[in-house]
């Protein structure tokens, strides 16, 4: 126990602190302005100078260490004028803009000022000056307000990683801008202007329009654009999101956001949001009374059911709709339609990998803390870059190689090349291949943990490939791969994170096993790459052809007959078909399909199959907020609301169940009349006859208490701040310990020509999200046109330039992309987002579907690149 | 295909990379090496222009706004266009007698060069200088860092050439 006094105070420290941290947590404030919880220690702006007994001169309290029987003092007059003449010299230069100033309320400068007191300047020479900035779409920088605390350096170097501003020149010129003077190149983060005390850095989305006193109302609630989860801070003004931004220390993303998080809500406001129902009559979409498109939406359906059986119909659920929504979705489906023909984003690999580490380790494999990845000994990324995917997580990885972790990265992984000190740079989709090389080499130097000797038998059958077979195949040497085992060999816990296309492999259960396998050896907690907010929840409610909520088999007569009596109906028990297998036998077995919140027309592999087979449905129901390619195909179309105009929770990568605020009422004198998902899903369920009394999403949560084991006992009320971590509240089946004997195969090893042959690559671009994003303004600022990212390298070989335009065509389709040039991506390799209307590079992709869990593999024949010509 | 060839950023040449791989084995640490590279990147570019501090970066493999910072911290590095060769012509009492004056108009008309000035190939830069002790040996001039002595013009001309 450390004792100190502070003011007379006694206080007790039970581990270090500094005398900063010792005071705040005691309620002794120290004002601060350099100092920022996130970021290391600084002490740059003398602010938090304390008098300290027996130290002769004034001390920052946010750099000394609090020691047994220090006597401070935060206000004697010593201390005071300290304060006030530094006030004085940032006065200097601080230019007096405050009635102009957005920051105006909420700057620590002028709260500081008024604290102690405005001093008359005594500097008679001018002010500095440097004109704003105003060449980036999203940040302005004042440079004059700038009062070089270096906050947003220290964030952006040591937290964000990216190396994106810095403090040009010295003295009196000295100001923080990025490397081009003017528009920044990075990630966007938002993250510097987040922590600026001052109006230096500001965002450009809401400048000039509002006073941070004038909100309306600010709501904490979980970011909707990827799996990790962010807890976000919206400001609402006017039914109108003004500001998001992170809380500081809250959540699992404890105050970071990435740029889909902090600029890309503008989507909610968008004015092509759907407004009414929409009902197809002669063949055009008009808008209708919601009784009329419910009634027939109802009517329809159980036509045909009636006429060709439940498994007819096929429901495709959303990774963007809450778990409440997707449970009502797959009731409506099951009880109501009768139907097992249930599937999600959630098959394009995150389901089978999930499934197979489950095989192997028992349920919830893949269940662990996003905080934990920087405190294990070594971090490896397979096949996925999470800075892009999943940014939050992506800067643990960046922690843990700051805090001198191992980090390797297997496959592609561009945000980390800064940061990883290991690298197997497989080429793409060889990374299982890798993996057995990485095996190999683990298995000559470190021992087996002898903690489940079924598995250990099974990996000592692995038959593993030769170390110049691994080259061949993957490009990774044989001194890459021991030299990354060398350096895991004195390890005691691990991370490993992997993307879903692990999965999305022909050896998608090859591949898992060798990561079960390196995590076994290496005292792993895994991490599934999860690009959905809901990704998780989707199956954990069951919204998958062969499980029910809970994720438990259909098959399971005691299981099934639990939801039949809650039900009150006879559930099927034949799985139903997967996602993909649901658009191949449209028209055929399939007659309708009921899609909520997904776009299958655009975000699937095989686009133009998947199209067609829209097209030969007898009926189609579309929910969605915005006219998607597939909501145009529909017969009836409903609106739904976005994820800051509802309740209802995610469940993230961490399978962490977290709640959603409402922050905008969308119906408030019923101009517009919307419901959440679940509303619509439940009036239909209603007029077919379900039993489906629920007036908020919290009675949907009660059901699915008392029906899943998994989420028994679960109320809404335990949701508060932190969410609920797995097992939410319930038992979670332990059914590990499946491990089949399996030969690890032996993949043939390409010819030259193939191993050089450039590949098409489905880019997951930071600044872009499947198809919302394009209805974000701030976000096409940043990236406005889709983009063939490659290096200078690959352009070199394809004989094309930065810029240029060039026709990517394939078996599947063509389309004209702008060539960007991106030093470090693996040669050979194109990357294309499907993030754009006209040039979403899933229409390029055929796939084929992986024969035991029917994953969609991403395919492309005949691949020519060409350039387009004119367009130069 | 069309053949579009892409335009070779400028890189350093074998000459500097040789300087600049012996700085790196005298610095384990990147960074340490930063200072010696730049002086380098200023010689092959002539200033500290934003492909100097580009290349650096790539080469010592540290992010490039790192390196801006550090080097726009440095008021002896070169931040602006500059002439590649650096001449300091006297123009003090010694000289200005001997016909420092007429050299200087020289200067203007044949190379452009006005002082303070950089010439339009940006081959020169003139700087008027204080007396750099010659005066037994006006007018006297220094070129970077040898000294010239008794010019006139045809004289000057002729070192001149000898600069590229």
């Amino acid at each position: 126990m450390i004792n100190i006094s502070i003011n007379g105070k006694k206080i007790g420290l039970e581990g270090p602190a500094t005398v900063l941290e010792a005071a705040r947590r005691h309620g002794i404030d120290i004002p601060t302005l350099c100092n920022h919880p996130a970021l290391e220690l600084w002490g740059g702006c003398r602010m938090c100078v304390v008098e300290i007994e027996k130290m002769p001169r004034l001390q920052t309290s946010c750099t000394v260490m609090a020691a047994d029987g220090m006597t401070v003092y935060t206000e004697t007059p010593r201390v005071v004028a300290a304060r006030k003449s530094v006030l004085e010299f940032l006065l200097i230069n601080h230019p007096l803009q405050c009635p102009t100033c957005d920051k105006a309320g909420v700057c620590k400068l002028q709260d500081l000022t008024v604290k102690y007191g405005a001093v008359a300047g005594r500097f008679e020479e001018g002010k500095r000056t440097f004109p704003e900035s105003v060449d980036d779409p999203l940040i302005v920088r004042n440079m004059e307000r700038c009062i070089m605390c270096t906050r947003c350096v220290r964030m952006c170097d040591n937290v964000q990683g990216a190396f994106a501003i810095g403090v040009v020149n010295k003295g009196t010129r000295s100001h923080v801008e990025p490397f081009s003077g003017g528009r920044y190149n990075c990630e966007y983060c938002g993250n510097c202007l987040n922590v600026c005390p001052v109006g230096a850095i500001m965002s450009r989305l809401h400048r000039y329009t509002y006073r941070p006193w004038q909100m309306d109302k600010t709501v904490k609630t979980i970011c909707s654009f990827c799996g990790v989860g962010c807890t976000q801070l919206l400001e609402v003004r006017s039914g109108a999101i003004q500001k998001v931004s992170p809380v500081f220390g809250e959540g699992v993303n404890k105050g970071l956001l990435c740029g889909r998080g902090i600029f890309g809500y503008g989507y909610v406001g968008s004015p092509e949001r759907l407004k009414t129902p929409l009902i197809r009559k002669n063949g055009v979409l008009e808008p209708a009374e919601w009784d009329e498109a419910l009634a027939l939406a109802e009517r329809k359906m159980l036509e045909i059911k009636n006429l060709h059986g439940g498994r007819a119909i096929a429901g495709v659920a959303g990774g963007r709709c809450t778990n409440e929504e997707n449970y009502v979705f797959q009731k409506l489906l099951r009880a109501g339609f009768g139907s097992n023909n249930i599937d999600s984003v959630a098959r394009l690999g995150l389901m089978h990998a999930q499934n197979l580490l489950e095989d192997i380790f028992g349920q919830g494999a893949a269940a662990n803390l996003i905080s934990g990845i920087p405190r294990s000994d070594a971090v490896i990324t397979v096949a996925c870059d999470p800075t892009q995917t999943n940014p939050v997580m992506g800067l643990q990885v960046r922690a843990a190689a700051r805090a001198g972790k191992k980090v390797l990265t297997v496959g592609h992984a561009h945000g980390l090349r800064r940061h990883r000190t290991h690298s197997l740079p497989a080429h793409i989709g060889t990374e299982g291949m890798a993996l057995a090389g990485l095996l190999s080499e683990l298995l000559k130097i470190k021992k087996l943990p002898g903690e489940n000797p079924e598995f250990e038998a099974a990996i000592k059958n692995f038959e593993l490939p030769r170390l110049e077979e691994v080259e061949t195949y993957t490009g990774v040497s044989a001194a890459m791969l021991s030299g990354a085992a060398s350096a895991l060999k004195d390890v005691s816990s691990s991370s490993i994170i992997a993307g879903r296309e692990l999965a999305a492999h022909r050896d998608a259960r090859r591949n898992l096993m060798l990561l079960a396998a390196i995590g076994y050896i290496l005292n792993s907690r895994f991490f599934l790459i999860s690009e959905h907010p809901n990704e998780q929840g989707l199956i954990d409610m069951g919204c998958a052809p062969d499980t029910l909520p809970g994720a438990r088999p259909i098959a399971l007569q005691t299981f099934r007959e639990r939801y039949e009596e809650a039900w009150g109906v006879k559930l099927d028990p034949e799985p139903g078909l997967s996602l993909m297998e649901m658009f191949e036998q449209a028209g055929d077995t399939v007659r309708a399909m009921y899609i909520m919140g997904e776009n299958p027309a655009f975000n699937l592999p095989g686009r133009k199959m998947v199209k067609s087979a829209l097209g030969k449905l007898d009926f189609l129901v579309v929910q969605d907020i915005f006219m998607s390619e597939t909501a145009a195909m529909a017969d009836v179309v409903f609106p739904s609301l976005a994820w800051s105009e509802k309740e209802g929770t995610y469940t993230n990568l961490e399978k962490r169940i977290q709640k959603l605020e409402k922050a905008i009422e969308k119906n408030p004198e019923k101009k517009v009349f919307l419901m959440e998902d679940w509303q619509i899903l439940m009036e239909i369920g209603k007029r077919a006859g379900l039993n489906m009394p629920y007036t908020a999403s919290s009675d949907i949560i009660d059901e699915l208490a008392r029906l899943s084991p998994l989420h028994a006992g679960l109320g809404y009320g335990d949701l508060a701040e932190t969410g609920m971590m797995w097992p939410y509240k319930g038992k979670p089946l332990r059914m590990g310990g499946r491990i089949p004997a399996l030969p690890v195969s032996r993949a043939e090893a390409p010819s030259k020509e193939q191993a050089l042959a450039p590949v098409l690559v489905l880019d997951k671009p930071l600044f872009h999200s499947g198809t919302l994003s394009r209805h974000a303004g701030p976000l096409l600022d940043i990236m406005a046109e889709a983009e063939a990212k490659l290096s200078p390298e690959t352009g070199s070989v394809l004989e094309v330039t930065d810029g240029a335009m060039i026709s990517i065509s394939t078996a599947e389709g063509e389309m004209a992309l702008k060539v960007k040039f991106e030093k470090g991506l693996p040669v050979g390799a194109i990357f294309a987002g499907n993030n754009f209307g006209e040039a979403g590079a899933l229409g390029l992709f055929g796939y084929e579907l992986e024969p035991e869990s029917k994953t969609p593999i991403l395919r492309f024949a005949n691949l020519e690149i060409k350039l387009e010509t004119g367009k130069l | 295909m069309k053949s579009e060839k892409s335009q070779r950023e400028k890189t350093f040449s074998p000459g500097a990379l040789t300087r600049l791989e012996e700085i790196k084995k005298k610095y384990p640490d990147k960074r340490a090496a930063l200072m010696p590279a730049l002086y380098i990147a200023q010689d092959e570019f002539g200033w500290l222009r934003p492909e100097a501090l580009k290349a650096v970066a790539q080469y010592l493999e540290l992010p490039e706004m790192t390196v801006r910072s550090t080097a726009t911290f440095y008021s002896i590095y070169k931040h602006e266009q500059a002439g590649r060769n650096m001449v300091r012509l006297c123009t003090n009492v010694s000289c200005m007698v001997l016909g420092a004056s007429t050299l200087k108009g020289t200067l203007k008309t044949l190379y452009g060069l006005a002082p303070g000035g950089t010439s339009p190939d940006g081959r020169f830069q003139l700087e008027i200088g204080e007396c750099i002790g010659a005066c037994d040996r006006g007018p006297a001039m220094l070129v970077n860092d040898d000294l010239h002595t008794e010019l006139d013009t045809k004289k000057l001309i002729q070192v001149l050439e000898s600069y590229k």
